[in-house]
């Protein structure tokens, strides 16, 4: 790379609205849901006690009866979950093997990177992207009022950069604070692209990560493309655990979703969008903290399509301590259900726009139903452990779970041609590491049904090398 | 037949110190961020920010046969072309004049319309009785500054 060209610079004015901003709950809307949900709480209670003595049951035998109707749901939801996208994940596959487009469509693409306090890994992710196998595109870096070296760092890379094929123009700006949401937007108004790639800052692309996300934006009706996540820094504990999450958990999740062509998260570290459809939906909105799953809704709800590319990768660093793992974990989980709430009139009303209903109900049970009913099938083996002295349903529950993990590991690791050495974190990924993240989400979701006040906080770097 | 037992207990120890050690880190963080928690500031409608691009596009090099050329997409009559053109530069340095950022900034490439001869006007009149200037083409006897250095 050549650094420190000759530059030039202006200052320009960038517009700063959002096409929509919903407001904060009103704490008088937030009391009001929670009396009438305790109410209803309390009348439900009140006719069980009354009709319990009409019934032949007894307390203890209601008790008993309750919790084995809830365990076999869980069991059967469970088993329905897994079987259900490991399906629609292998016809996709099968589909994306047998017929994916031909190459030949190459429009002009801007790499959209935002970047905030990354002095340490923007050069890297600079470097990755004029790697990439692809002859017609630019790269925006938006500096969102870093308050490191970032800039000094970003401003030695602006210039034409030599790609593969051609020389890569690489442009600056450098903006107040405001956000990744308005970061990208503001590397978004400045390109004259028909498609435009959002990346995180501290992500590195492969090479034919473009080539083969844009040849799919020759069907009119696709509007996005989600790229593949895979964790950079592995070889620790929780990064490695997180290895096999987006491996098994995201990927193959995104994989059963794209047969339908309905992505419901085009993830941060690669997506890349028709403009129009960016346009359509009004670009980033800064209200949700997850504002990657809140424009996929968008563009979903104008009725584009959403597609997934498994083989444009993005690799990026994931938190390798548990406090940054729940950090991370708690934005998306109230990100997520901010953006729910912003969408909760397609909730009720699938005649609106049904592929929408659908992906959103699936995000609301994945978000808000799933980890409660998790912790609470764990809750029951202890208590039935430790009070009723049943010690061994809790090995054979394990073991079942545990078979099934690894199953799908197994399949998930051949699909994608990743690490074998990952299957054996099966075993203890639902056990311990799904656990543990189930209960940043349970608590997460209280607090958002709380309407407790959360800021967005930084994740720490520590610049991996692919 | 042990082993059963044996396992149960290591899995029931496990699965509680995995909620105590969940429930544990969680209120660490939750006791970290409080700390370190400020409100949001209020956005502004508009904001200055700055651009840096490129001083001059590289020449053009000639590329090897197995190179693939790039595929330009369909223009639409009236949009500015979507590729990045050099904008002809006076001086290489860099410009603080404040403006405001318009769609078309990268397209324009000249600062004037040639006024310009129609073909029958080409083929009725003997060019070489014709010079161009930055006015476009007058008979030469019009021509009062002829042959100085004009600033462009």
């Amino acid at each position: 790379m050549k650094i420190n060209q000759e530059v030039k610079k202006m200052v320009i004015t960038l517009d700063n609205r959002e096409s929509d901003q919903s407001g904060q709950v009103e704490a008088k809307k937030l009391l009001r849901r929670m009396i009438i949900s305790g109410i209803a709480s309390l009348i439900l209670l009140l006719v069980i006690i009354f009709t319990l003595p009409e019934t032949v049951l007894g307390v203890k035998s209601l008790l008993e009866y309750t919790t084995i109707v809830a365990l076999v749901i869980f069991l059967f939801v469970l088993l329905f979950r897994y079987f259900a996208i490991l399906v629609l994940a292998y016809l996709y596959i099968n589909e994306y093997t047998y017929s994916a487009p031909e190459s030949g469509y190459h429009p002009f693409v801007s790499i959209i990177v935002p970047v905030y306090n990354e002095e340490k890994v923007v050069a890297d992710s600079v470097k990755s992207l004029l790697d990439l196998d692809y002859n017609n595109y630019e790269i925006i870096v938006v500096n969102d009022g870093s308050a490191d070296h970032t800039k000094e760092v970003a401003e030695s890379l602006v210039g034409y950069q030599k790609g593969k094929y051609s020389d890569i123009k690489v442009s600056l700006i450098n903006k107040p604070n405001g956000g990744k949401a308005r970061a990208l937007n503001a590397g978004i108004r400045l390109s004259k692209a028909e498609i435009v790639l959002c990346m995180d800052g501290d992500s590195q692309l492969s090479p034919d990560s473009v080539k083969l996300a844009v040849r799919h934006f020759v069907n009119r009706e696709i509007g996005a493309v989600a790229g593949n996540v895979k964790v950079l820094n592995r070889r620790k504990f929780f990064t490695d655990l997180q290895a096999l999450e987006y491996i098994e958990g995201l990927n193959m999740a995104r994989s059963a979703q794209s047969f339908v062509k309905l992505v419901n998260i085009i993830p941060g570290p690669i997506g890349l969008f028709r403009k129009k459809a960016l346009e359509e939906a009004g670009f980033y909105s800064s209200d949700t903290f997850a504002e990657d799953a809140d424009l996929t809704l968008k563009i979903l709800a104008n009725g584009w399509k959403i597609y997934y590319e498994p083989n444009s990768i993005s690799y990026t660093e994931a938190p390798a301590k548990l406090q940054q793992l729940l950090k991370q974990r708690y934005r998306w989980t109230r990100g997520i259900l901010q953006s729910i709430k912003k969408h909760k009139k397609l909730l009720a009303n699938p005649s609106i726009n049904f592929g929408d209903t659908f992906i959103l109900w699936t995000m609301f049970f994945e978000a808000l139903i799933w980890p409660f009913m998790n912790i609470a099938a764990n809750l029951f083996f202890i208590i039935a452990a430790l009070a009723f002295g049943f010690s061994s349903l809790i090995f054979f529950w394990w073991a079942g779970l545990g078979l099934l993990d690894l199953v799908t590991a197994l399949y998930c690791v051949a699909v994608e041609k990743e690490e074998f050495r990952l299957v054996s974190y099966s075993l203890i990924y639902r056990m311990f590491f799904i656990l543990i993240i189930d209960i940043c989400k349970a608590m997460a979701t209280v607090e958002e049904f709380l309407g407790i006040r959360m800021t967005w906080g930084k994740l720490e770097r520590v610049g991996a090398k692919a | 037949m042990e082993l059963i037992p044996i396992l149960s207990t290591i899995i029931l120890v496990a699965t509680i110190s995995t909620f105590i050690l969940a429930v544990g880190a969680y209120i660490l963080y939750k006791v970290r961020e409080r700390k370190g928690s400020q409100a949001a500031a209020q956005q502004p409608a508009e904001v200055k920010a700055e651009l840096i691009t490129p001083a001059s596009a590289p020449s053009q090099q000639a590329q090897p046969a197995n190179q693939r050329q790039p595929i330009f997409i369909q223009q639409k009559a009236g949009q500015p072309q979507q590729r990045f053109t050099p904008v002809p530069q006076a001086f290489a340095g860099f410009t603080n004049q404040a403006r405001q950022y318009q769609g078309t900034d990268y397209s324009q490439q000249r600062g004037y319309e040639s006024r310009g001869l129609t073909e029958e006007e080409r083929k009725n009149i003997d060019s070489r009785f014709m010079k161009y200037t930055s006015e476009g083409y007058v008979p030469a006897k019009d021509d009062k500054a002829g042959g100085a250095l004009k600033w462009r």
